[in-house]
């Protein structure tokens, strides 16, 4: 009983962190849904801890304790596996803006040179629209 | 998605299409980047850009002066990322041609004639010049195994003396190469995979004046180097099952 309510309370104090991190704009939205999903795994687990039996019933583990861990781990190796992904997109993304940041920055030297130089310099009219890169463009 | 395998048509006389830039990554070269510029632009026409790698010594002033279009790099990219750089201007600015040669003076700007003639008469979308004489042990058995990995017979991987049509620049120039660390069997595979072909011309390479192989330079890095590359080879398995089963149906 007694880590029944440990259990509940590390998911409620879980969930009332994520939610506070989110609301001080800390966490990211989809990260926040994963965190709120594990406290509410933990706040399950310690209302209702014959589910860790039930399940060790059914997936014919002779020892249900071990199924939490088990479940756990898989669960932080799929994160961070997934983690990874970002962080390889992220590093693709840096990559990239560099690189036009390097190339625009040439250009913008160039175009500089050639208004000095007394060439009518580009104008942007007031009310004209901008387009932005898209990201496939980056 | 790029089709690259369309057929060469419309062969535009725009003037905004340009011939040939030169490319050239530069990290802490200031010894060497100014003369190889100057050689450059005597030997061949066009524009030559010094892709200078956030160096930091005056690398960017002297490839300036020599009359380089310089890029600056705010991060250290590596030699494939500044490459890629280059080769992004030079889609950029509707080049048809792009060379790239290291800047450490192993590439002799006066072979550039001869590899380009060779690329030329190939017809390939992509020449390697390569020097096999400098090869060593390590290397050529490292070559032998990726060769046997890849099944692309080329004799020299990391040259970075190489001629690039406008789809290969195209698709090096993509988002798919970003994410290579080095120019080598990642790019040749890139280019495979899309159907352009390979054409190694020989060439002649001093040693390194100033530095040594950034790849080859300790025994750790080689592990890491082999491993990474064998990952990336095994990771393409399916295009080079696929690529045999078509020369097979061919034959």
């Amino acid at each position: 009983m007694n880590a029944a309510i440990v259990t509940s309370v590390v998911g409620i104090l879980t969930g009332v962190a994520i939610l506070y991190l989110v609301r001080r704009d800390h966490l990211h939205g989809s990260y926040a849904l994963w965190w709120l999903a594990v406290a509410a795994a933990a706040l399950l687990l310690g209302l209702f801890p014959k589910t860790i039996d039930w399940l060790g019933h059914l997936t014919g583990i002779a020892y249900p304790p071990v199924l939490p861990i088990i479940i756990g781990l898989g669960m932080i190796l799929l994160r961070m596996l997934r983690m990874d992904i970002d962080r390889s997109r992220s590093e693709r993304q840096m990559r990239r803006l560099t690189q036009k940041i390097g190339i625009l920055e040439q250009e913008l030297a160039q175009a500089k040179r050639g208004a000095e130089a007394g060439a009518e310099p580009a104008r942007v009219k007031t009310g004209q629209v901008i387009p932005l890169p898209k990201s496939s463009d980056v | 998605m790029v089709n690259v395998r369309g057929p060469r048509v419309r062969q535009s006389t725009l003037s905004d299409h340009k011939q040939l830039l030169t490319v050239i990554p530069a990290r802490n070269e200031s010894a060497t980047v100014g003369e190889i510029v100057r050689r450059v632009r005597s030997v061949v026409g066009g524009e030559v850009l010094v892709v200078n790698d956030a160096s930091s010594d005056d690398t960017s002033a002297q490839a300036r002066v020599a009359g380089a279009t310089v890029i600056d790099l705010p991060i250290c990219l590596g030699a494939w990322g500044a490459a890629q750089t280059g080769l992004r201007y030079a889609k950029r600015n509707h080049f048809r041609v792009a060379l790239t040669l290291d800047a450490d003076g192993q590439h002799h700007p006066e072979e550039l004639p001869a590899l380009l003639n060779g690329w030329r008469s190939s017809r390939a979308n992509v020449a390697i010049g390569t020097f096999p004489q400098r090869l060593s042990t390590a290397k050529r058995v490292a070559w032998r195994y990726f060769r046997m990995l890849t099944g692309i017979g080329v004799q020299d991987f990391t040259s970075g003396l190489r001629v690039y049509d406008r789809h290969a620049i195209r698709v090096l120039a993509s988002r798919k190469a970003s994410l290579l660390d080095y120019q080598d069997l990642g790019v040749l595979m890139l280019l495979r995979q899309k159907g352009l072909s390979l054409h190694e011309v020989p060439t002649v390479m001093s040693p390194r004046r100033t530095g040594g192989s950034r790849v080859f330079s300790s025994w750790p890095m080689v592990v890491r180097y082999m491993l990474h590359t064998t990952v990336l080879c095994f990771a393409q398995f399916g295009w080079r099952w696929r690529f045999a089963l078509r020369a097979g149906t061919r034959a």
